[in-house]
């Protein structure tokens, strides 16, 4: 077990899961792609969108997307900040900000997902 | 917090730059996923807002853009799985390193021309 392996002090858990979270992102993001650009045909059209989206599948998926692709990105940025703002008081304010505009993203995300519901049929 | 200076730069070799180009795509990436959520959130306003947002990104410009979009999944990604793999296989030796980051180099140009030509032949032939 990987998880055994590691401390969890000073970032490493964040070591592997930024790994595990890009594993499956890059999975889902070659799912999303194929799903929406060559089966789709690459129409945006409102109605296929939203039976898709009608699906609790593909809602949990889209919540999974959402919730590892904001991992994914906020721990990076954390290391980015990390590594260029040397100032307590800015390095503070950034993780402050990364969290917030996180926290505001997920919430915002799983409320659009969750509030798709199936097309009345077209007329 | 305790805070010091620590080596910005590195010499400016192949490794570095990849590297370099990693972080500044995630960036990039990141703030894609919120521009992504903000044009989805029409969706919960009905189609005709739906459309509208949809119509007012598609011209020429916002497509190529999207060609470049894709362009910077795919070299996040795939160089992504190679810092994964580099662990664990001989990618990470001396004398093979530099051989897997051209490759890995290549593989992106190489599959980023297969999309990107087809998306652009779509373009075109609107």
């Amino acid at each position: 077990m990987a998880l055994r392996i590691i401390s969890f002090r000073s970032g490493t858990f964040n070591w592997l899961f930024q790994r595990i979270s890009g594993l499956a992102l890059a999975a889902i993001l070659g799912l999303h792609f194929v799903v929406i650009h060559l089966i789709s045909n690459g129409t945006y059209d409102y109605q296929t969108i939203m039976e898709r989206m009608a699906s609790p599948a593909w809602k949990a998926l889209d919540i999974c997307f959402l919730v590892l692709a904001l991992y994914h990105g906020m721990t990076g940025a954390t290391i980015v900040i990390d590594d260029y703002v040397h100032r307590a008081g800015w390095r503070n304010l950034l993780y402050v900000l990364n969290w917030l505009l996180a926290l505001f993203l997920l919430m915002y995300g799983t409320m659009i997902v969750l509030s798709l519901k199936a097309p009345v049929a077209a007329g | 917090m305790k805070s010091y200076r620590v080596k910005r730069h590195y010499r400016w070799h192949l490794g570095y730059m990849m590297w370099l180009l990693h972080r500044f795509s995630g960036l990039v990436l990141a703030a894609y996923l919120i521009l992504h959520l903000w044009v989805l959130s029409h969706l919960t306003k009905g189609e005709a807002e739906f459309n509208r947002i949809m119509d007012a990104f598609n011209n020429p410009a916002f497509r190529l853009m999207e060609i470049g979009l894709l362009g910077i999944f795919l070299y996040h990604g795939v160089n992504g799985l190679r810092v994964f793999f580099m662990d664990y296989g001989p990618m990470a030796k001396n004398e093979t390193y530099v051989k897997y980051l051209v490759g890995t180099f290549f593989l992106i140009v190489l599959v980023f021309l297969a999309g990107g030509l087809a998306m652009l032949k779509t373009i075109l032939a609107e």
